[in-house]
């Protein structure tokens, strides 16, 4: 061999060499995520795929947690539990628990989904979070009549709110978290101020004996007189000086466009015919809010929304300077109201031209259409949807059960153990359900987040400047969500 | 030693004539050799991905339905450049911002190396380090702190401001720097001035190379500081400068750190920031429209390559190469 030769042999031999070092695979190992992992980890932790095993070999079933709650780290050995509890009641299918910050649960999912990696079952998961991936959940009806799954525990109506047209029954009910108004006792009582009332449709009964119909003009007066600032004038007074606010009087807090619009009337962007469309009721709740935000100064505004005297553990409510606000039960929660120095109370959502309505929150589990073992999947869901089971898990999520029998022993037991010092009434909660938005606020819009992306753009717009031409603001957004929506044919 | 032969140019660069001697022949095998692992390394990991993502932008792909991926031939391209007001309404975002920005940038960092290049400045080692100690600091954390810095209710700045020069810019009625779209290009200019180093380094680097006798000629002929600055030095270091005009281009191109850290990337204040690189990364990573976002980066590629060709072609007329031959 010449010289020539060894010179071609030995290059060929270092590109190789260095092609193979550049393509080489990551030798990751399986890990599963236990208490106490590091999400991060455990956003990457599970490559094996769920193929069928090999005779004797139990199915490997993936439980991915983000989406909703779970990704907490209290919940972690709580949830681990539960699924060790599954693995040692039978051996035909290994439950492995994947839980994922929710900040980065929406990537790492979509990527595992088109990766071909899907996991087989996620949840808890809402709404949002279920539109958020439309065409990747399994029709679980065909699960479900060949099993002869017992629906008489649940609400017809929540059986439906999981029935998507074109898609099938994508979720089987689990938890609920119906909305109400949260009031500050304290507030009320420095301010000389009847409460609002508890029960659906009842007047407000003002400090005076008067009676008034408990709608969004009483709200917003009440709301107008806990409306301090540092002076000591409310918003109706002359010397009001509002760029002094000390205290606020009512707020829609953590929720976005359609959860405001809502407060006012059920609705949705959506029109029958598919185009897009504010509803009437909307734009009136936008319209009060963003009289509220800039010219009634009852609402904490865009640059009220970093002020230090409104950051509470949980918000501006639990800050104890927001006199009330319309939030979900997810938020009675020791992790937002146990450190409360005020005492608060439940009332009833007011009525808008007469009609009432209380968004509802709904989380449930869903598998994906990537699933390899469907069938093994279903019956890790049923085992977590059991009257046995499902009462674990929403003692660690904090969510009232779907299943009507388990309603009030939980609500019972769930107030008496998270605030024994408060005299909670949860007569509010089990009434509100009775006034869930319908179409649900979060329900389904063409190219889902980048709607919600654009009204969010429209909302923060609101909430940071004064003077705006509103309706020339809503039907900019019109047509921008137009745009959306035919780009997503 | 170049071996430069004949006048033609590509882009101002000599063109060299093919090789006819073995001994050239023999160089040029081992330069290929030498750039051959770079080459697999190019072609697998930018050249491929490349290809693909051409291929992307002429499907219907999105991230949580993969098996519904559909060939739509030009859709994509017909509703960036037709349907969807926001690809234009970004890059002329982006191109506002760099308006500001870009000068800005290079003026101040042609400024501080020319002060870090003085003889009447003490400390210099110490200071070019201060200076060049911001870029050793991860982006996404000196982000934050600034967020923190110029937050309009705690962040120093405003407190300075009010509490020593009486200005009212901490509160409701302060200075929002963060949420006004009136600010926010100037505040971000302002935090890429912290990390003005890099090209300070480069141009100071440049600085050092000016000779000392085209300086010294100068005073002996009378000129004063500016008239050496103008005429000797910045002409001088005007291939530095026009480096750090194409490394600044492409990098605005893809400006997306700042935004997305501060604002999560949904263009707040009002859409200001919502830069091209930002939509693509919302249409590609936030809304999972992959094929759509693929086409965003084609049209990023594209405008960034036809910026770059319009400044190399105005190279010629204020970049001065002194050992060119032209």
């Amino acid at each position: 061999m010449n010289k020539s030769r060894y010179f071609w042999l030995i290059s060929l031999l270092v590109i190789v060499a260095l092609a193979l070092v550049a393509c080489g695979g990551e030798t990751t190992e399986t890990t599963e995520t236990t208490t106490g992992t590091d999400t991060t980890a455990a956003t990457v932790a599970p490559a094996a795929p769920t193929t069928a095993p090999a005779t004797g070999a139990p199915v490997r079933i993936r439980w991915f947690v983000g989406l909703g709650a779970g990704s907490d780290e209290p919940t972690f050995a709580p949830q681990q539990a539960v699924v060790d509890q599954f693995n040692a009641s039978q051996n035909e299918i290994e439950l492995v628990l994947e839980i994922v910050a929710n900040d980065t649960a929406y990537d790492a999912l979509a990527t595992q989904i088109a990766g071909g990696n899907a996991p087989d079952i996620v949840g808890p998961v809402g709404i949002r979070g279920r539109d958020s991936f439309k065409g990747a959940w399994l029709d679980l009806q065909p699960f479900m009549d060949a099993n002869n799954y017992d629906l008489s525990d649940f609400d017809p109506a929540m059986v439906d709110f999981y029935n998507v047209q074109e898609e099938g029954q994508l979720g089987i009910p689990f938890a609920i978290f119906p909305s109400f108004v949260l009031y500050n006792k304290d507030l009320f009582d420095e301010a000389g101020l009847a409460y609002p009332p508890h029960e659906f449709g009842a007047p407000y009964i003002d400090a005076d004996g008067n009676s008034r119909d408990w709608n969004m003009d009483t709200l917003r007066e009440l709301a107008m007189q806990l409306t301090v600032d540092r002076n000591g004038n409310d918003a109706f007074d002359a010397d009001f000086d509002p760029t002094n606010i000390v205290q606020f009087g009512f707020m829609n807090q953590w929720t976005d466009p359609r959860g405001v619009g809502t407060f006012f009337g059920s609705g949705s962007l959506v029109a029958d015919d598919g185009s897009a469309q504010i509803p009437t009721a909307w734009e009136a709740a936008w319209r009060w809010t963003y009289d509220g935000w800039w010219t009634d100064w009852f609402i904490p505004n865009g640059p009220y929304g970093g002020a230090e005297f409104l950051q509470g553990p949980g918000g501006p409510f639990s800050s104890g300077n927001l006199g009330m606000m319309h939030n979900h039960l997810w938020y009675v929660a020791p992790w937002a109201l146990g450190d409360a120095n005020f005492s608060w109370d439940l009332a009833a959502t007011p009525n808008y031209n007469g009609e009432i309505t209380s968004k509802m929150h709904a989380d449930t589990f869903g598998i994906l259409r990537g699933s390899r073992n469907s069938e093994a999947a279903f019956k890790v869901l049923t085992y977590l949807l059991s009257p046995e089971v499902a009462p674990q898990l929403l003692d660690i999520y904090g969510g009232m059960p779907a299943r009507i029998s388990l309603q009030e022993p939980w609500l019972n037991n769930y107030f008496e153990t998270n605030f024994p010092a408060q005299n909670i009434d949860k007569q509010v909660v089990i009434d509100a359900m009775a006034y869930a938005d319908n179409p649900n606020h979060e329900s389904y819009m063409p190219s889902f987040l980048e709607t919600t992306d654009r009204y969010n753009e429209f909302w923060n717009r609101l909430a940071n400047e004064p003077g705006l031409n509103f309706d020339a603001e809503v039907a900019t957004l019109k047509n921008a969500l137009q745009a959306i929506f035919t780009a997503a044919r | 030693m170049t071996t430069a032969i004949g006048r033609k140019t590509i882009l101002g660069f000599p063109r060299q004539r093919k090789p006819n001697s073995s001994l050239l022949r023999y160089r040029q095998k081992w330069g290929w050799i030498f750039i051959t692992p770079w080459l697999i390394g190019f072609s697998l990991f930018y050249f491929l991905p490349m290809v693909a993502s051409f291929g992307f932008s002429l499907v219907s792909f999105n991230l949580a339905t993969p098996d519904q991926i559909e060939f739509v031939g030009a859709d994509n391209w017909r509703r960036a450049f037709v349907d969807d007001p926001e690809v234009l309404a970004s890059f002329i975002k982006t191109f506002r911002f760099s308006a500001i920005t870009l000068p800005a940038g290079m003026i101040f960092a042609i400024f501080v190396a020319l002060l870090m290049n003085s003889k009447h400045v003490h400390g210099k080692i110490f200071m070019r380090t201060l200076f060049y100690a911001p870029v050793m600091i991860p982006g996404v954390a000196a982000t934050l702190i600034w967020s923190g810095v110029l937050n309009e209710q705690t962040g120093w700045v405003n407190m300075l401001l009010q509490n020593i020069f009486g200005i009212q810019a901490v509160g409701v009625e302060g200075i929002r720097w963060l949420q006004n779209p009136q600010l926010i290009y100037y505040t971000y200019t302002l935090m890429g001035f912290w990390g003005v180093g890099n090209a300070m380094i480069i141009i100071l680097a440049g600085l050092q190379g000016v000779p000392t006798e085209l300086y010294e000629a100068a005073e002996i002929d009378g000129a004063n500081y500016w008239q050496r600055l103008f005429k000797i030095t910045l002409p001088m270091i005007s291939p530095v400068i026009f480096y750090n005009l194409i490394i600044g281009v492409i990098g605005l191109m893809q400006y997306f750190l700042v935004p997305y850290v501060l604002n999560g990337g949904d263009g707040s204040p009002q859409g200001a920031t919502r830069f091209i690189a930002v939509w693509f990364y919302k249409q590609s990573f936030a809304f999972f429209n992959m094929g759509y976002g693929a086409t965003i980066a084609w049209m990023i590629f594209l405008v960034g390559i036809a910026l770059t060709i319009a400044l190399f072609g105005s190279a010629r007329y204020w970049v001065y190469y002194s050992g060119s031959e032209d």
